[in-house]
């Protein structure tokens, strides 16, 4: 997998590194037992300061995403096919918090609310549907 | 392990205050961001360390030691780039380059090649004939070459390109990773600070005004915007506790609170009673300007 990093994205780094292996693990790119790559290789090429990586990793391995094997680095946790389905779910949860956050702030219905993310879906198959 | 220490120390030029009993300590491996305006005593305050100043009051330990008292042996440990010039302007690099084997004992031959090699430095040429990144480059590579234990770095970005900024970020981080250094840098640009930092201190008005980690900075703050016509003044947002600062902007308040979103809306709603609020996340950039900007 590819990390990438924004710093002025408004996310700590921290947590777009960790959101981005999560991602990386609900799409199917990086499969259970998959090497993640060392700290000190990942931290001059992305500009980053090793203990924003290690705190990253650190929260993967709490979370039980990622495990530590002996003698070898980091590797993406053995997952059953319902915890793959429910960390999809999850991803997707995290997306729409802020989302939800805004239908309170500007006091939208939340029947319009869920209207309208329906109609997203229906025109995204449609435009799907084109190609 | 204790890196360096300040307590209260002021120190000032003439009349007032530059730096206000200023304290704060910084143990080994700690990536120290150093913000604040121009002429807000960043460089005051590295001078201190340094030895280069004296405090008017207060105490100033690197290493433990007093770094006047102790100037050779404090300086042999501190890899220092600072924001003006100050290498020998008619020495050519690799003499520069010598002069440093000479006056420090862990000079690290491999690593001042490969600085040199990336950085595209021409051995040959004289300081003063360097372009003013190439000459901050010359600096950066020997300050880092005999693996200090503290690396302090005075806006290391002032001048440079993005690409030799780059390469500034990507030295530090290597020293980081392989020496275990403690960095203390000033910086304007906060993408590099956000890149670097593991903590952040700010000073404002001459005094340490934020000293926090990172991340709790960019997790533990919020933006709240309340329109003008539904307050009397700022004091009614600045005297809720965790206000930073209020300030309007036409017919908006601004307003920093130590809160997440959530408890920010929450709390300035319950004590105004004020509906039409929004609260936000804020970035770095905007987080400075916020509290150090328009006065």
């Amino acid at each position: 997998m590819i990390f990438y990093v924004d710093p002025g994205s408004g996310v700590p780094i921290f947590r777009q590194l960790v959101d981005q292996v999560k991602l990386s693990i609900a799409s199917g790119v990086l499969q259970p037992g998959d090497e993640l790559p060392s700290i000190r290789s990942l931290s001059v090429p992305l500009g980053v300061n090793p203990m924003t990586i290690s705190k990253a990793y650190n929260l993967l391995v709490h979370d039980e995403i990622l495990e530590r094997r002996p003698g070898k680095s980091l590797v993406v946790a053995e997952l059953g096919q319902g915890e793959i389905e429910d960390r999809r779910l999850e991803q997707l949860r995290e997306t729409l918090r802020p989302a939800l956050a805004q239908v309170r702030q500007l006091e939208i219905d939340p029947d319009e609310a869920l209207a309208l993310f329906g109609e997203l879906l229906a025109e995204n198959d449609t435009d799907q549907g084109k190609d | 392990m204790n890196i360096l220490q300040c307590d209260n120390v002021s120190r000032g030029y003439g009349g007032g205050d530059v730096l206000s009993r200023i304290s704060f300590s910084v143990d080994q491996g700690e990536v120290i961001g150093l913000l604040g305006r121009n002429g807000a005593g960043k460089t005051t305050l590295i001078r201190l360390v340094m030895g280069m100043l004296a405090p008017r009051e207060g105490t100033v330990r690197v290493f433990g030691l007093e770094p006047r008292a102790n100037a050779v042996a404090v300086k042999r440990r501190i890899g220092y780039v600072a924001e003006a010039q100050e290498l020998p302007p008619f020495l050519k690099v690799h003499e520069v380059v010598g002069m440093y084997r000479q006056l420090f004992p862990g000079w690290d031959e491999d690593m001042a090649d490969d600085l040199i090699r990336k950085f595209e430095l021409p051995s040959d040429r004289k300081i003063k004939d360097l372009s003013r990144g190439q000459a901050r480059q010359v600096a950066l590579m020997c300050a880092v070459s005999y693996r200090p234990e503290l690396l302090i770095l005075d806006e290391p970005a002032g001048g440079l390109d993005p690409a030799a900024r780059r390469q500034f970020l990507e030295t530090s981080i290597r020293l980081l990773n392989e020496t275990g250094t403690t960095i203390l840098f000033s910086s304007h640009y906060m993408g590099d600070v956000e890149r670097m930092a593991s903590r952040l201190i700010m000073i404002h008005d001459h005094q340490k005004w934020i000293d926090s980690e990172l991340d709790d900075i960019r997790e533990g703050y919020s933006l709240a915007l309340v329109p003008a016509a539904d307050l009397a003044d700022g004091e009614q947002l600045l005297s809720l506790p965790s206000c930073l600062c209020a300030r309007r902007h036409g017919e908006v308040f601004h307003a920093v609170y130590e809160l997440e979103p959530e408890a920010c809306c929450q709390a300035v709603r319950q004590a105004l009673g004020i509906a039409n609020i929004q609260c936000r996340r804020l970035g770095l950039e905007e987080m400075f300007i916020e509290l150090a900007g328009r006065e």
